[in-house]
């Protein structure tokens, strides 16, 4: 359960981190151009007052913010405008204290469009390479944007549940993925675009938050204030879709099925060393990991192939602690699985 | 807590027990399946190559200033290699701090998500921290400000308060960075562009004092859809 908190709250932290963004962006700019007090001043009691002002004290707030000036503290400008560089980008692409992570996905499609390979884009992958070799499908399951969205849903299937509408659980082949995956590298490298980035789910959805916060700023600086729906575009349509889909038809389908980023993701994580394993003599086969498990998957066969997300929902889930995170040499696993053919 | 609940209403059917295909893991099979599976990939291309096909629009996206070109944040590579290697992600218009970087909306469909500067509401400054912020390369992070190549400003000489004779003006020469180089001045203190120095931040065009349509305006190569815009 504790597994499970801590993920929710990594997911959570990962929103408010793409929504802080353009409001530290916007923060300075307005210091910088020495607007920020005037501003707070103008937006008190409004969204984008109060952000504003949480910022500013959490800035000034941690030592070494302010100076002493004329006999009164003031900001340390220099210093708090460093600092409120600290994040920038979404999910899809980010800057934290300096250290770049950029999407493996991104990074192979800007390859397959431009056809060159600069030391930036390998810079910003290797940490996520790194931690998708080690964790397997980790992004998906704590900081992908969509998958909280999705999560979510799945809250309502369950409460449909309760009230005895039995919502649809499709399957599909999950080689589908890895066919959208391949064609649309395909269509980048024949289009000299990106296509992939546009129809990927925590792309759009980083994208529209971020577009949606920073709208929030601009639309104050006309003296408008209040909720408004106006920094959202169209592309948040197919982000509903899917949503309405993953609802009444079939349980987490984008990410099982149609994900680009998922597939390259599983093929990264394949020959993970950190896994979930069963210890069979403790397992009761009492099946409940298998509907808890949001990928479909069957943790009690103890072959948790490159599609597990690691997500942990199972072991927490297990009534009889047999399902832990183990660590094993990919190698002993993968000879392991062939030896003993798998089943179909 | 609720799993228990959980685990009772979505009850294992034997089908949903696992998964029959989880195996596709290893590259040659993928690679075999695509070969088996020519008809559905075809498909699928054809679907993207369509939906790219409904993106992209042939009216000018807003941002885009017509025969005045789109300008790019400085160092940004040649168009056709800039629109292929940048992924849309956000990061230069997150490190600009005066906030001249915009970002291109879903309506302009190919450039959607690509970064664009209005010089006339908010000119870069020449900080060049988008270069450092870009994780794709499209922007190159520059050293100096003399080597940002965005555009070329164009005076305007009827509109020109000092060619025209109409008024006292200086704010363009004043407050170009590159002053001296990019613009100096002629009889009567009138302004002249030298294309070989301006780099075209726009600052210029922020501030002309000639408002509706500025005296002084950033001209880009970038965007333009025919032979209007061979000037840069």
């Amino acid at each position: 359960m504790k597994l499970q908190l801590l993920r929710r709250g990594v997911q959570i932290l990962v929103i408010l981190g793409i929504l802080a963004v353009p409001a530290l962006t916007r923060y300075n700019n307005y210091l910088a151009s020495r607007e920020l007090d005037r501003q707070m001043e103008r937006w008190e009691g409004t969204l984008p007052g109060a952000t504003l002002e949480v910022i500013d004290a959490a800035m000034r707030g941690l030592p070494g913010g302010e100076m002493e000036r004329a006999g009164s503290w003031q900001r340390d400008r220099d210093r708090v405008l460093a600092r409120a560089a600290v994040l920038r980008g979404g999910a899809w692409s980010a800057e934290i204290a300096g250290v770049s992570m950029t999407d493996p996905l991104a990074v192979v499609e800007s390859v397959a469009a431009a056809r060159q390979l600069p030391w930036v884009l390998i810079v910003g992958a290797i940490i996520p390479v790194l931690a998708t070799l080690m964790l397997g499908r980790v992004f998906c399951s704590w900081i992908c944007p969509m998958g909280l969205l999705l999560e979510g849903v799945d809250k309502l299937r369950r409460l449909a549940h309760l009230l005895e509408i039995r919502p649809r659980n499709q399957r599909a082949s999950r080689r589908i993925k890895y066919g959208l995956l391949g064609t649309g590298l395909v269509v980048a490298a024949v289009l000299s675009a990106p296509v992939l980035g546009y129809i990927y789910p925590p792309a759009i959805l980083s994208r529209e938050l971020h577009d949606a916060a920073l709208t929030v700023f601009d639309r104050a600086e006309i003296g408008r204030f209040g909720v408004s729906l106006a920094g959202f575009s169209f592309m948040m349509i197919p982000i509903g879709l899917i949503a309405l889909v993953e609802l009444t038809v079939s349980r987490r389908w984008w990410c099982r099925y149609v994900c680009p980023g998922g597939a390259l993701y599983s093929l990264l994580g394949w020959a993970r060393p950190v896994r979930v394993r069963l210890a069979s003599e403790q397992c009761t086969a009492c099946a409940a990991c298998v509907p808890a498990c949001p990928m479909g998957l069957n943790p009690m066969k103890n072959a948790m192939g490159a599609e597990c997300d690691n997500c942990g929902v199972c072991i927490s889930t297990c009534n009889d602690d047999a399902l832990s995170y183990g660590i094993e040499s990919p190698l002993a696993d993968l000879l392991a699985r062939r030896g003993t053919g798998g089943t179909t | 807590m609720s799993r228990d609940e959980e685990a009772r209403v979505e009850e294992p059917r034997l089908e949903e027990m696992g998964d029959e295909d989880e195996r596709v893991t290893d590259r040659r099979e993928v690679l075999r399946l695509a070969g088996r599976h020519a008809a559905k990939f075809a498909v699928a291309a054809a679907a993207l190559l369509g939906f790219e096909g409904l993106r992209r629009s042939d009216e000018p996206p807003i941002g885009a200033r017509g025969d005045l070109g789109i300008v790019r944040p400085p160092g940004s590579l040649d168009e056709e290699d800039f629109l292929a290697s940048c992924m849309r992600c956000t990061r230069c218009a997150d490190a600009c701090e005066p906030q001249c970087i915009r970002l291109f909306g879903p309506e302009a469909g190919a450039l959607h998500g690509t970064p664009y500067i209005v010089p006339a509401e908010q000119a870069c400054t020449l900080c060049l921290a988008c270069g450092v912020a870009c994780p794709t390369g499209s922007i190159l992070p520059l050293e100096k400000m003399t080597q940002a190549a965005m555009g070329v400003a164009e005076v305007d000489e009827r509109l020109c308060v000092v060619h025209n004779g109409t008024g006292v003006c200086g704010a363009c020469f004043t407050v170009c960075p590159l002053r001296n180089r990019a613009i100096t001045q002629d009889y009567r203190d009138s302004p002249v562009v030298h294309a070989d120095a301006c780099v075209g931040c726009g600052l210029c065009e922020e501030a002309c004092i000639v408002r509706d349509r500025r005296a002084i305006r950033v001209v880009s190569s970038r965007g333009v859809a025919s032979v209007g815009g061979e000037e840069a």
